[in-house]
């Protein structure tokens, strides 16, 4: 077994690390109305729950780009507020060599 | 018109946009292509497999020189349990040329290479931000601080329709509808490692597609195909029920390596690239409009996708409903100037009524079956595998004949008329 780094390191990905794409609010999370299923349905592990602080991390960088999150959080899918998910700009993102 | 008005714009460059590109641009359209990847293919993946009727249909002859990967020649269906499997091998001679299996990057940079050459203009790193609305109809883009006009928009943006979204063009992506796909590719030294791997003469393919415990009760499945020097291995898996299972995904797709029956296929390979992307499976049922007042959806954004448990098909539909689309708009821009109306582009549903959808209207409630039939991914597989493993087990003991063996294996069927039922219901959806 691999961890998600090990698994994204051979994936290619155009890297801009200031432009989220999509973007969540980790304090509103507190009281997810969709079970935080983002951080068992993402492909790439891209949300933490830290229990500690009670809070959701997300991290675009290694964001495979599926837009699984979307369809699973219901304020990323309707924009709720402090809540967006785009497609990143100027060909970053993930970048696929075989596909 | 303005001579800045393009006669399409087509936003996306996967199967579904460059196969309307192509086709536009050799009937002498002006088209341009918006793609957000750094080169056509960039954000594609696919398990993958293409039918290559699709291809003929779009290239003639030519489609022979697609960079496909291996023929497929061998299909292999299996049942998994958590640690073993029992599998039906095909091996069948009589499908010349049906079926390939691929790697998009390679296949979709090439075909952006055709369009190109047909006169289709291609812009990549670009993402569309917004469609252009006025007065109740598309008239184009906007893109990087830009704004682009057409006569008509044709919408490939794939299976998450944002800019159609925004607008309010088509319906909200029920995750009932769609699962999510995590996808491993291995590459070997040697294409003679693959046929040896594989167990198939040199360059021949492989399709393995299986079902059972690895999904862990939930409706989806797991693909294995041999490319031409690299393995594609990966798991589909419905997107709301997943999400009701509370299972991380990646433990499951993780898990699959350890599995015997497929680790042995990648076993000894180098990990070159890890994906995932959504796969439309709704059904005819929950397709979308596939046409409005100056647009046109075409491929995974229409929900042109088709799932039957043996065969997954997405690129053949996405690349005939490109050419439909096309079709559409060099008919509808025919007259000149003027702007095609929203009547004269629903020609485009037609055409998919009378090809592709007739598929969806056959297979209509398989996907719902499916989803619905639990032991389909439970107790068949364990099933199979209890009474193989029974009929090929020889130990000190008296032999039982083989009829008992299998009665025994069948009795575990908790309801059998009820099962009766809905294998016959599953026969006629399928």
């Amino acid at each position: 077994m691999s961890g998600i780094d090990d698994l994204l390191a051979v994936t290619g990905f155009e890297t801009d690390e200031h432009h989220p794409h999509i973007v969540i609010d980790p304090v509103a999370c507190r009281t997810c109305p969709s079970d935080r299923a983002c951080v068992t349905s993402c492909p790439a592990q891209r949300y933490v729950w830290d229990e500690a602080t009670q809070q959701m991390s997300f991290d675009h960088v290694g964001c495979l780009e599926c837009g699984n999150c979307r369809l699973v959080c219901d304020r990323l899918f309707t924009g709720a507020d402090g809540y967006s998910w785009n497609y990143p700009v100027r060909g970053a993102g993930v970048d696929y060599r075989q596909g | 018109m303005d001579e800045d008005v393009f006669d399409a714009i087509v936003v996306g460059g996967g199967f579904a946009g460059l196969s309307a590109a192509y086709r536009l641009a050799t009937a002498g359209r002006s088209v341009l292509l918006i793609e957000r990847g750094s080169t056509c293919g960039a954000k594609n993946l696919t398990g993958g497999r293409i039918y290559s009727y699709a291809l003929r249909a779009l290239l003639g002859e030519r489609w022979h020189e697609a960079p496909v990967q291996r023929e497929v020649k061998r299909e292999v269906l299996a049942l998994l349990t958590e640690t073993d499997a029992v599998s039906v091998e095909s091996t069948l001679t009589s499908a010349d040329q049906e079926s390939y299996t691929v790697l998009a990057r390679p296949l979709l940079a090439w075909l952006a290479d055709q369009a190109e050459e047909a006169g289709a203009m291609i812009v990549t790193g670009t993402t569309v931000d917004s469609l252009i609305v006025r007065d109740g109809r598309v008239r184009g883009v906007r893109a990087d601080g830009d704004e682009l006009e057409a006569r008509v928009v044709i919408d490939c943006e794939g299976i998450n329709p944002l800019l159609l979204e925004r607008e309010g063009l088509i319906r909200r992506l029920d995750p009932h509808a769609v699962a999510v796909g995590a996808k491993y590719v291995y590459r070997f030294g040697s294409a003679r490692e693959v046929d040896r791997i594989f167990g198939v003469r040199p360059g021949e393919g492989t399709a393995v597609l299986g079902m059972g415990a690895v999904t862990h009760g939930v409706f989806g499945g797991v693909f294995c195909y041999a490319n031409t020097d690299s393995v594609s291995l990966g798991l589909v898996l419905d997107s709301a029920e997943w999400k009701a299972s509370g299972r991380p995904i990646l433990d499951t797709a993780e898990a699959l390596r350890e599995h015997p029956a497929l680790g042995r296929y990648v076993d000894g390979g180098e990990l070159i690239e890890y994906g995932a992307h959504l796969v439309y499976e709704g059904g005819y049922d929950t397709l979308p409009a596939f046409s409005g007042d100056g647009w046109l959806v075409c491929g995974d954004a229409a929900g042109l996708c088709l799932n039957r448990g043996f065969t997954i098909r997405g690129m053949d539909y996405a690349v005939l409903s490109g050419i439909a689309a096309a079709d559409t708009v060099i008919e509808a821009t025919q007259a000149g100037d003027a702007l095609p109306s929203a009547q004269a582009l629903t020609a485009y549903g037609t055409r998919l009524e009378q090809s592709m959808l007739r598929d969806f209207r056959t297979t209509r409630g398989a996907h719902d079956w499916m989803s619905s039939t639990i032991d389909l991914f439970t107790v068949y597989p364990q099933l199979a595998v209890d009474a193989m493993a029974a009929l090929y087990h020889v130990g000190p003991e008296p032999l039982t004949p083989v009829g008992t063996t299998l009665w025994r294996a069948a009795r575990q069927v908790k309801k059998p008329v009820r099962t009766a039922r809905t294998l016959l219901k599953g026969v006629r959806t399928l």
